[in-house]
C-alpha cells in the first residue's frame, strides 16, 4: 500500500481510527506507527475529532468495587499476596512446629523408655519372686512367684547402696504388678551393685524409714 | 446466548440520551481541565499513585460513559472501565501530549478496549435473532446522533452529514462495527458503506476543524 502522498496517509488514519481495516491492514499499520511520529499526529488529528462523538454524553457514577479492583491489580504485592501469604505462614509454620513436638516427643518417649538396669529378686529359696526394670525415672515391677500377702500388710521395695542403709523405693503395688515412679534422689541412687530388697511391712509401708520386717526378696541391679 | 442479551441491552440503552439537556451548551464529558489532567497523567508515569487516584476520581465518571455506550451493559462496561485504568496506569508514560487532549487519548483506550470485548462477542455465529437485534438497532442510531446535539459545535457538523453518514460513523465509533458488518445490517453494497464512512468522516473533520 502507498503511504506516501499525504492525501493517502489522512485516509488510512481515518479508516484506521473509525476501525475500518481489516486485521492484518490493522497490524502493518500499528508497525508503521511505531516509526511515524508524522503518522502518529495524523491519527491524533482523527482520534480527536471522533472522540467529540462521545461529548453529549454524561458522566456515570462508578461503583467504589471498581476502584477497589483496579487497586488489586495495580499493587499485587500489597494486597494479593498479604492477604494469602498470613494463612500459608501460619500452615507452614503450625506443620513444622507439630513435626518437630512429635519428633522430641517421641525422641524422649524412646530414650526415657529405655530400661537402664534389671533386677531379678529371689526369694530366700533362691525362687524368683520379682522381676523389676528399671527406666529413667521410674521402675516397672512384674511378679513371678510371689507369696500371697495378708490384708493388713504391704511390700516395700529398698535400694541397698553398697555401703549405706536401705533407701525405701516406695510400696510394691498391690499383685506385685505396676510401676514405682521414682523421685530425683531415688533416680540418683540406682546403679550397678546397688541390691534391691523387698520387706514385708505393715499397711502403708514402713513408719521407721529402715525395713521393719523381714526381708522376703533381694537381688542386685544389673546393668544392661 | 451472550450476544443476544447484548444487543438488546445495546438498544435500551441507546434511550437514555434522551436524559442528556439539549441546549445547556458544553457541558458534555470533555470539558475537563486538560491542563490538570496532562499533570496527573505525567504523574502516572512516574509511579505516583496518589495522582493516579485523583485522575481516576475526575475521569472514570466520563470514561464509564464511554464504555456504557459501547457495551450497553453495566457490568461488562465496568470491567472496561477497570481495565482502561490498569492500561491507563501502565501505559502512562506513552502518552504524547503533544499529539492529543489527555481525554481524548483515556477515551480511545476505554474506547478501543471496550470493541474488543463486543468483537470477541460477534465472533459467535450471528443467529436470527441476533440478526433481527441487530437490524433493529440501526434505526436509533439516528435518534443518538439527535440526542448528541448538545455540543453546538459537533451538531452543526453532524448535520453537514446525511443519515447513512452518522449512523455508520457512530456504530463503526461505539460499537466497533467493521465495514462488512454495516453492509450486512444496513442491507447495502461494502463499497457503498465504506465511501459513506469516508466522506462523512472527511467531512466532520473539515467542519470541525474549521
Amino acid at each position: 500500500m502507498n503511504y506516501q502522498t499525504a492525501e493517502r496517509r489522512r485516509a488510512l488514519a481515518g479508516d484506521y481510527a473509525i476501525g475500518l481495516m481489516p486485521p492484518t491492514a490493522r497490524k502493518r499499520f500499528e508497525q508503521l506507527l511505531l516509526d511515524d511520529p508524522h503518522l502518529r499526529a495524523e491519527l491524533a488529528q482523527w482520534d480527536t475529532h471522533l472522540a467529540s462523538l462521545a461529548e453529549p454524553l454524561s458522566a456515570q457514577p462508578v461503583p467504589e468495587h471498581v476502584w477497589q479492583a483496579i487497586v488489586s491489580r495495580i499493587e499485587p504485592q500489597k494486597l494479593h499476596v498479604p492477604a494469602r501469604r498470613p494463612f500459608w505462614t501460619w500452615l507452614r509454620t503450625g506443620v513444622v512446629i507439630c513435626s518437630l513436638l512429635i519428633a522430641v516427643t517421641v525422641g524422649l518417649l524412646y530414650t526415657r523408655d529405655n530400661v537402664q538396669y534389671k533386677a531379678t529378686l529371689l526369694s530366700g529359696t533362691e525362687q524368683p519372686g520379682l522381676r523389676i526394670e528399671a527406666h529413667t525415672d521410674y521402675l516397672q515391677v512384674q511378679p513371678l512367684q510371689l507369696a500371697a500377702l495378708d490384708a493388713g500388710r504391704s511390700l516395700e521395695l529398698w535400694a541397698i547402696p553398697v555401703d549405706g542403709k536401705p533407701v525405701s523405693l516406695g510400696l510394691i503395688p498391690t499383685g506385685g504388678d505396676g510401676m514405682i515412679g521414682l523421685s530425683k534422689s531415688q533416680q540418683q541412687l540406682l546403679g550397678p551393685h546397688v541390691v534391691l530388697a523387698v520387706s514385708l511391712e505393715p499397711k502403708g509401708g514402713s513408719t521407721t524409714g529402715q525395713p521393719s520386717g523381714p526381708v522376703l526378696y533381694q537381688g542386685p541391679l544389673a546393668a544392661l | 446466548m451472550n450476544g443476544i442479551t447484548l444487543y438488546a441491552q445495546l438498544i435500551s440503552t441507546d434511550n437514555w440520551h434522551g436524559a442528556i439537556p439539549s441546549h445547556v451548551g458544553r457541558t458534555g464529558i470533555l470539558t475537563a481541565n486538560t491542563e490538570n489532567l496532562r499533570q496527573l497523567l505525567a504523574q502516572c508515569s512516574l509511579g505516583n499513585r496518589r495522582a493516579f487516584e485523583t485522575l481516576y476520581r475526575s475521569v472514570a465518571p466520563s470514561l464509564h460513559s464511554v464504555a456504557l455506550r459501547c457495551m450497553g451493559r453495566r457490568d461488562l462496561a465496568e470491567e472496561v472501565v477497570q481495565e482502561s485504568f490498569v492500561r491507563i496506569w501502565h501505559n502512562a508514560s506513552r502518552y504524547e501530549a503533544h499529539l492529543s487532549a489527555p481525554l481524548t487519548w483515556m477515551i480511545n483506550i476505554t474506547r478501543n478496549l471496550a470493541i474488543d470485548q463486543l468483537r470477541k462477542h460477534r465472533e459467535l455465529p450471528l443467529s436470527d435473532l441476533q440478526q433481527n437485534a441487530v437490524a433493529d438497532d440501526t434505526p436509533g442510531a439516528d435518534e443518538q446522533l439527535d440526542s448528541a446535539r448538545s455540543s453546538r459545535a459537533l451538531s452543526h457538523c453532524l448535520e453537514q452529514l446525511d443519515g447513512m453518514q452518522r449512523q455508520t460513523i457512530t456504530i463503526a465509533y461505539f460499537h466497533g462495527f467493521s465495514a462488512s458488518e454495516l453492509a450486512t445490517q444496513l442491507a447495502a453494497p461494502l463499497g457503498t458503506v465504506k465511501s459513506s464512512i469516508r466522506r462523512g468522516m472527511e467531512r466532520l473533520r473539515r467542519c470541525l476543524e474549521s
